[in-house]
C-alpha cells in the first residue's frame, strides 16, 4: 500500500468488490468437482469415532459376555475351597446379568445419541453453532467411551469385592502367593489401562478440538467484550 | 413387461432430473464463484489448499443445495457454508507460516485492471490473513458490503458486537497495514 499513513478500509471496499475473476472456474470443471471425494474434518472425526464405538463396544462385550471369565472364576472359587458355592455363584449371576443389561443399555442410548448429534451438524447454520455441535458430537463418544472404562472398573471391582468378602466371611486363609499377585497384576493392568485411555483422550481430543474450541473462545470473546464496554 | 418399460422410463426421468440439477447448480457455482475464490484465498496459504478449499466448499453447497432452494438469499446461504467450511471443515495441506513468513500468493483467478489496485488487493490479502479466522470472517463480509445484521447472523454473535468489532479491527487493520507496506 503506497500511502498506508492515510489508511483506510472504506476507501478500499470498491476495489475488493471489483477484483476481476481472469481464469476462473468453467461450468465442466464445477461439475467435475460434484463427483470428487469430500475431505472434510466431520467425515474425519465420524470415522474415527466409529472405530473408536466399535474398538470400546468388542472390548466391553467381550469382557461382560464372555463365558470364559465366567468360568475362570469359577475355577478360582473351586481352587480356594470356597464352601456354599452356589450362593456365590447366584451373586456371580446377578453381578453378570446386571453388567449385560447395564452395557446393553449404555450402548442403547449412546448410539441413537451419537446418531442424532451427527444430524445436528448442520453446515447451513451459523458458524458458532455449527462449532458448538461438532464439539457436543465428539463429546457423545467422549462420554461413551468413558462409561464403558467406568463399566469395566466397576465389573471387576465387583468381582475382586465378592471374592474378598467370601474369602473374609468363610474365614479361609489364603496363602497362595500366586493367588495375591493375580490379585493384584489385575488391579495393576486395570490401572495403567484406565491412565492408557485418559493420555489418549487428552491427545486425541486436543488435537481434533483445538481449532474448534480456539475459534468458539473468539467468537464468545467478541460477545463478552461489548459487556466490559 | 409394461412395468419394466414404466420403470426404465421413471429412471431416465430422475437421471436426466439429476443432470439438470447439477447443470442449474454448476451454473449458480460459476456465477457466484468471486465468493468463494476470496474465501479460499483467505484461509490458505498454497495455490494447492486454495484449489482443494475451493472445491471442498462447492461439495459442501452442493450437498445442502436441496435445503437452500428458495429458502435464504443466495449470498446468505453462501456465506455460511463456505465460512464452515473454511473455519471449521477444512484439513490444510500447508501448515500456516510464521507471521514474518507470510505473504499472500498471487491467485490465478483474480486479475486486478492496475498495477496499483494489485498491489493494494495483495496487501490487503495478506494482511487480513494475519487475523484471527473469526476477523477475517469479519472483515471479508464488511469489505462486501454486507449489513452488520447478515454478518452477525451468519457466525452467530450479536449486531451490536459485530459493529464493536468491526470498529476496533478498522484500527488494527490500519496498524497491520503501515507494519507490512
Amino acid at each position: 500500500m503506497p500511502n498506508s499513513e492515510d489508511f483506510n478500509i472504506d476507501a478500499l471496499k470498491k476495489t475488493w468488490q471489483d477484483q476481476v475473476i481472469s481464469d476462473g472456474y468453467n461450468q465442466d470443471e464445477i461439475e467435475v468437482m460434484l463427483n470428487k471425494k469430500s475431505r472434510n474434518y466431520v467425515k474425519y472425526i465420524l470415522w474415527i469415532s466409529i472405530a473408536e464405538f466399535i474398538i470400546f463396544g468388542v472390548i466391553n462385550f467381550l469382557t461382560i459376555f464372555s463365558s470364559d471369565f465366567h468360568t475362570d472364576f469359577t475355577n478360582i472359587l473351586n481352587k480356594l475351597q470356597i464352601r456354599n458355592q452356589s450362593e456365590v455363584e447366584f451373586s456371580l449371576d446377578r453381578i453378570y446379568n446386571g453388567m449385560k443389561i447395564l452395557s446393553l443399555i449404555i450402548t442403547g442410548v449412546f448410539v441413537t445419541v451419537f446418531y442424532i448429534n451427527y444430524k445436528k451438524i448442520d453446515v447451513e447454520s451459523n458458524l458458532k453453532k455449527f462449532i458448538i455441535h461438532i464439539i457436543k458430537f465428539k463429546k457423545t463418544v467422549n462420554l461413551f467411551i468413558f462409561s464403558n472404562v467406568f463399566l469395566l472398573v466397576l465389573f471387576i471391582g465387583s468381582l475382586i469385592s465378592l471374592l474378598t468378602i467370601t474369602i473374609r466371611k468363610q474365614n479361609i486363609h489364603v496363602d497362595n502367593p500366586t493367588f495375591w499377585s493375580l490379585i493384584i497384576a489385575v488391579i495393576l493392568s486395570l490401572l495403567i489401562s484406565v491412565i492408557l485411555i485418559l493420555l489418549y483422550y487428552k491427545l486425541a481430543y486436543g488435537i481434533l478440538l483445538r481449532r474448534l474450541s480456539k475459534n468458539l473462545e473468539q467468537l464468545e470473546k467478541i460477545d463478552s467484550e461489548k459487556t466490559m464496554i | 413387461m409394461p412395468k419394466i418399460y414404466l420403470y426404465f422410463r421413471l429412471f431416465l426421468i430422475f437421471v436426466s432430473g439429476m443432470e439438470n440439477k447439477q447443470k442449474e447448480f454448476s451454473k449458480l457455482i460459476k456465477d457466484n464463484q468471486g465468493l468463494i475464490i476470496k474465501v479460499s484465498r483467505l484461509y490458505t496459504h498454497s495455490l494447492e489448499d486454495q484449489e482443494d478449499l475451493f472445491q471442498e466448499i462447492v461439495l459442501q453447497l452442493w450437498k445442502s443445495y436441496d435445503s437452500f432452494q428458495g429458502n435464504s438469499k443466495i449470498s446468505t446461504w453462501m456465506y455460511r457454508v463456505a465460512l464452515n467450511t473454511a473455519i471449521t471443515l477444512f484439513r490444510k495441506k500447508t501448515k500456516q507460516p510464521q507471521t514474518d513468513e507470510l505473504q499472500d500468493f498471487h491467485s490465478r483467478n483474480f486479475l486486478e485492471d492496475s498495477d496499483e489496485k494489485q498491489q493494494q488487493i495483495s496487501l490487503l490479502y495478506k494482511v487480513i490473513k494475519l487475523l484471527p479466522d473469526v476477523e477475517r470472517a469479519i472483515v471479508m463480509m464488511y469489505l462486501d458490503d454486507e449489513p452488520y445484521k447478515e454478518i452477525a447472523d451468519t457466525l452467530g454473535i450479536t449486531e451490536v458486537n459485530a459493529r464493536v468489532k468491526m470498529n476496533r479491527l478498522k484500527k488494527t487493520l490500519k496498524e497491520l497495514m503501515i507494519k507490512h507496506a
